[in-house]
């Protein structure tokens, strides 16, 4: 009998997971039943994850057990949770990564549709942005600056408003 | 830096979407952020609208019939360069205060005759600029 896709997973179930580069993981199939696109793999013993390799897949797994007890958010909840910019003790260690696995994270949430996951990461980011100047996230997030002096000049001008605050 | 799609980086200039000191860095980073940001940083700028930098701003992105209904009253527009976006087609909020910020801009270029009837105009002419896309109109 397959109970993959099934929503009344209980905890002992399994289902295998196998990253792009085909690393396995055996997680508890309530993790699978919880977001959508695992979910939607798991037409067997085991899914193959494409797109996201091994050592991305691990961290996104491990994220997804730590909150497996979590309550599910409605959709309603959506825009008070994002303008909160407070992020939990755990999730933040968890995201201390290097800059390009937190990326990684972004775009495999994103891909997955690991909607929690996704609005934590974005969440980080923009911290790591907050009050800082343009000079100082270029150089944080190793970006060139493509506008002409002249542009960059009316563009401050149009905006200047905006700088007081 | 790895690239994120755009829907991502919406996502992150969007929990900055109080703090617009942040979100003028961000905008300045390069041009692919500008055009994410300004959308966001112009959504719902009412608490700057008593700031006559604004109010400037909204005067130059008028358009030529908009223009017209403020020919009588012989206003000298700010001399400035086409804007670079269509801002106030972002704004989704107007408040009292943008009657405010325009007698500010109208004393601060010394127009003294017929207030009212120039504060009237200028605003029928933001209004009419701004009002497929406001959503809340508090005036």
């Amino acid at each position: 009998m397959d109970n993959g896709t099934s929503n009344s997973a209980s905890e002992n179930e399994t289902i295998t997971l196998k990253s792009c580069d085909g690393i396995e993981f055996h997680i508890d199939a309530r993790i699978a039943n919880r977001y959508t696109l695992l979910n939607n793999w798991n037409g067997g013993e085991s899914a193959c994850i494409p797109n996201v390799n091994g050592k991305v897949l691990e961290k996104v797994l491990e994220w997804c057990e730590h909150h497996i007890n979590d309550p599910q958010l409605n959709c309603g909840d959506d825009d008070s949770r994002r303008r909160n910019t407070i992020i939990e003790e755990w999730d933040e260690n968890f995201l201390s990564c290097d800059q390009d696995m937190l990326f990684e994270i972004i775009l495999a949430a994103n891909y997955l549709e690991i909607k929690p996951l996704l609005d934590l990461g974005c969440k980080t980011v923009a911290n790591m942005m907050k009050s800082k100047s343009p000079e100082e996230i270029r150089s944080a997030f190793n970006i060139d600056n493509d506008y002409t002096p002249e542009e960059e000049e009316q563009f401050r001008k149009e905006n200047e408003w905006a700088e007081d605050y | 830096m790895i690239t994120l799609p755009n829907e991502c980086y919406c996502m992150i200039f969007n929990n900055l979407r109080s703090n617009y000191n942040s979100l003028l860095s961000c905008s300045l980073v390069n041009r692919h952020w500008c055009r994410i940001v300004i959308p966001i940083l112009w959504n719902d700028p009412k608490n700057h609208f008593k700031d006559i930098r604004l109010i400037k701003v909204f005067l130059l992105t008028l358009n030529d019939e908009e223009r017209t209904l403020l020919i009588p009253f012989k206003l000298t527009f700010p001399n400035h360069p086409k804007p670079l976006f269509e801002y106030t087609s972002y704004i989704t909020c107007v408040n009292k205060d943008l009657y405010s910020g325009i007698r500010i801009w109208l004393r601060s270029n010394g127009y003294k005759t017929e207030y009212e009837l120039v504060e009237t105009a200028i605003q029928c002419s933001l209004i009419a600029m701004s009002c497929e896309l406001v959503r809340i109109l508090n005036i």
